[in-house]
């Protein structure tokens, strides 16, 4: 059983990310501060990330614009359109399986786990991992993207740069990530 | 004439007994057992049957003290919408309290069946050694246990009390000094105690869709030489290999085998030459059915099949491709169910195979069929009841298949006798949504999820209100709903009046305001179930309808607009409702959080047990 402990800096809320199995953890991988919480007339559950410059980061143009309408920014939403975990257990797409992987950043004692599944870009990504590891003193940069050095072990154990390949190629050989400073 | 109720004496027990075994449904002997005490004690000791549809709705101890001649229980413990993830792993629903009860209490029980339920090794080891004439083990959408667990199981079933192998070892040291030799004699008794019965008839061993943890490959190997009882075997759920030659053994030395349901991981020779050892099987669900192409294998598995004489259930199929199921037409005829949701093969072989198969009842298939394959199964399977479609692709990453309304509509006119549908799309019209309430109005179980929240009419762009309005008004004995698509707070008005055997509702993505959950607990006067999501639902609402809620199983509410202020009312108005609050992100107790406070999740459920002792730290109850 592999225990990740999530560090986050004071006022954003996180729970230790225990699980045995990965898949069912999946929806805790990131969540939402209270601040972002309180004030909304409805809670969606969902994944939240920016999807307003699309397309271009993404391997399939799939769009939902009216979900916008209603302020759900993501695709991705959990636990739908209601299909029960067994439904997901076949060989020929890995890609529904939770992928959990690991993320550590140089310098970080504790690392933590981000799920591939939830995401479906390199910009998605990046937002996700720009939240689970916050700069510091941001210096009013708008593109987390562009702030961080990523890179991941593919399934050769080489470490390679994240963004250079299609999305979904990437996402069948990555085995863990590295931030670098 | 006899005054007063002194007419029950008039016979003895033994006959209102037998006269109440007539009585199927436990709502009938609940209204027999207020009649008198007379009956209410004859009711009691009398009940065979017990089903707990919520673990957490009675305490353990109570139910097995009320009923002591069980043989027979099924319990269910977590929400439905566990199966989508959006509760939490450790909100509870833990099998230890029951099966502990159980064992004191009901020594003679010979079913249990599981649902929804965390059930340890050791809750199963205590299922084994606690029941004298065990005969039926389901265990459905469980978690928690493994394999080492099941090989308990498979190693209390014996016919014979010699050897245990969980049983006492008394060891006793016998010194034998006879003349001219000292001799020391290591006697082992092997002593199985009359407290230890075994699993002696286990008939049914049926594991569905259970996430077990694989840790003892060779469990199977566990089920002694004797055991020869097993009627039905699924498998279905396990991810490891199982030892096919075991197996084998197993299933030869059972001759009154008819259910065999096996897990993907055998390949498809070793599949075939099990098979070959079974043919009396009656339902049979086949490991991976994808292989390179062998003439040979092609045609074992063609006699194979054909042998199969008395067929009329499959499923399994995981990956098929269009190479091997050809060989397997021959049982197409006699099947009433097919199961062929883990199947990817697309629509051309797909409408072959189904379009065979002409006394279907039950078919269950991935939306590769496409409107074609609907529109074939239509024509040529009319005694079809149920009809479930899959999508093979719920995220949407592959191009849209070409599975319309059409495809319902077609079946819904063609197939006289379908009563349970459950479909997903990607479009729906109200017009579509009309034909099939016209056409199907003995409809009880209809369950639409059109995989886009929030999609509207896409010819008119209205809301799916008017359609899923006529479903509600024609069909009246309609028991199971769900809602999908762009729906106002008018169709909850059309549900709340009309759907009056309505038994279970689940919503999302739906409804303008509160007025959408006030007309369906104002209404629906048969509302056992109701699940919502993502719907702007509130306070008032379930205040003003708090007494529903008691007549009412159970009531989840994720992602909506109830407050914690409104659930602390409830809660103080309604004692004899557990109002549970889930909250994932929390570090700080409840108490501690205002009342305009937004509930995240919230799960409302009846209960004579008072709030439950066995709330992990994201639960509380209010």
């Amino acid at each position: 059983m592999e225990l990740e402990l999530g560090l986050a800096p004071p006022g954003s809320d996180r729970t230790p990310e225990l699980g045995v199995h990965g898949e069912k953890r999946a929806n805790l991988c990131r969540k939402r501060g209270v601040d972002e919480m309180l004030g909304k007339a409805t809670l969606p559950l969902f994944i939240q990330k920016d999807n307003d410059e699309d397309g271009n980061g993404n391997g399939n143009g799939r769009q939902s614009k009216h979900l916008q309408e209603l302020n759900f920014g993501s695709r991705v939403l959990v636990g739908w359109p209601p299909v029960k975990m067994w439904r997901r257990k076949s060989d020929d797409c890995g890609r529904r399986r939770a992928n959990c992987v690991k993320v550590n950043m140089e310098g970080v004692a504790i690392g933590r786990k981000v799920d591939l599944c939830l995401h479906d870009s390199y910009q998605g990504l990046f937002l996700t991992l720009s939240q689970m590891f916050p700069k510091k003193q941001h210096d009013g940069e708008e593109s987390d993207a562009a702030y961080y050095k990523v890179t991941y072990e593919d399934e050769d154990g080489d470490w390679m740069l994240v963004g250079d390949v299609p999305w979904e190629a990437f996402i069948r050989s990555v085995r863990r990530l590295k931030i670098l400073n | 004439m006899v005054r007063g109720f002194g007419w029950a004496a008039a016979f003895p027990d033994e006959v209102w007994e037998h006269v109440f075994s007539f009585l199927a449904a436990d709502a009938d002997r609940n209204a027999v057992a207020l009649v008198c005490r007379a009956w209410h004690r004859i009711e009691r000791r009398s009940r065979r049957r017990v089903f707990v549809g919520n673990c957490y709705a009675v305490a353990p101890a109570a139910a097995v003290r009320r009923f002591p001649e069980v043989r027979a229980a099924a319990i269910k413990g977590k929400p439905h919408f566990a199966d989508f993830n959006l509760v939490p792993t450790d909100w509870g629903g833990g099998a230890e309290a029951w099966v502990e009860a159980m064992a004191e209490g009901w020594p003679h029980l010979e079913e249990l069946r599981l649902k929804r339920m965390v059930v340890s090794d050791d809750c199963l080891e205590l299922i084994a050694r606690s029941f004298k004439n065990f005969g039926v083990l389901s265990l459905v959408s469980c978690d928690g246990f493994s394999t080492a667990g099941l090989a308990a199981i498979a190693a209390n079933c014996r016919s014979s009390p010699v050897h245990t192998s969980v049983g006492l070892e008394v060891a006793i040291l016998v010194s034998v000094a006879s003349e001219g030799v000292n001799e020391l004699s290591l006697v082992y008794l092997l002593l199985s105690s009359a407290d230890i019965p075994y699993l002696r008839n286990l008939r049914e061993l049926d594991l569905h869709e259970n996430e077990v943890e694989d840790n003892c490959l060779n469990w199977i190997s566990h089920f002694p030489e004797s055991f020869t009882s097993l009627v039905s075997l699924n498998i279905a759920c396990l991810e490891g290999d199982v030892n096919t030659s075991v197996l084998e053994c197993l299933i030869s030395r059972c001759p009154n085998l008819k259910t065999l349901r096996l897990n993907h991981a055998m390949p498809l020779e070793k599949l075939v030459s099990l098979l070959q050892r079974a043919p009396q099987l009656v339902d049979v669900g086949t490991s991976k059915f994808s292989a390179d192409h062998h003439p040979e294998l092609f045609s074992k598995l063609e006699s194979t099949f054909a042998g199969f004489k008395h067929l009329k259930s499959l499923s399994g199929i995981w990956e098929a491709g269009p190479t091997y199921l050809p060989a397997i037409y021959s049982v197409c005829e006699s099947l009433t169910s097919l199961n062929l949701c883990y199947a990817t093969i697309q629509s051309p072989e797909l409408l072959k195979f189904v379009s065979r198969c002409k006394n279907l009842q039950r078919l269950w298939v991935m939306d590769l069929i496409e409107d074609n394959g609907l529109i074939a199964v239509a024509a040529s399977c009319k005694l079809l009841q149920e009809l479930r479609v899959f999508p093979s692709d719920p995220y949407g990453v592959a191009p849209p298949i070409s599975l319309t309304e059409h495809g319902l509509v077609a079946i819904s006119a063609g197939c006289l006798m379908l009563h349970s549908v459950l479909y997903f799309c990607r479009q729906m019209t109200n017009a579509a949504l009309l034909t099939i309430a016209n056409n199907r109005p003995n409809l009880t179980c209809f369950r639409l999820c059109i995989i886009e929240p929030h999609t509207p009419d896409y010819i008119s762009q209205e809301p799916l209100d008017a359609g899923f309005s006529a479903i509600v008004e024609s069909c009246k004995d309609l028991r199971r709903l769900s809602l999908s698509g762009l729906l106002t707070d008018r169709v909850f008005k059309s549900i709340g009046a009309s759907a009056n055997r309505l038994e279970m509702l689940s919503v999302a993505f739906a409804g303008d305001s509160d007025a959408g959950l006030h007309y369906i607990l104002s209404g629906c006067k048969n509302l056992r179930k109701l699940e919502i999501r993502d719907c702007p639902f509130g306070d008032k609402a379930l205040l003003d309808n708090a007494s529903k809620l008691e007549t009412m199983r159970s009531l989840w509410m994720s992602s909506c607009s109830v407050t914690l202020g409104a659930c602390r009312q409830l809660a103080l108005k309604m004692p004899r409702l557990n109002v549970e609050v889930i909250d994932e992100r929390r570090g700080r107790p409840l108490e501690s959080w205002p009342d305009d406070f937004p509930v995240e999740k919230l799960y409302i459920y009846r209960t004579v047990a008072g709030p439950r002792s066995d709330t992990p730290p994201c639960v509380w109850t209010v």
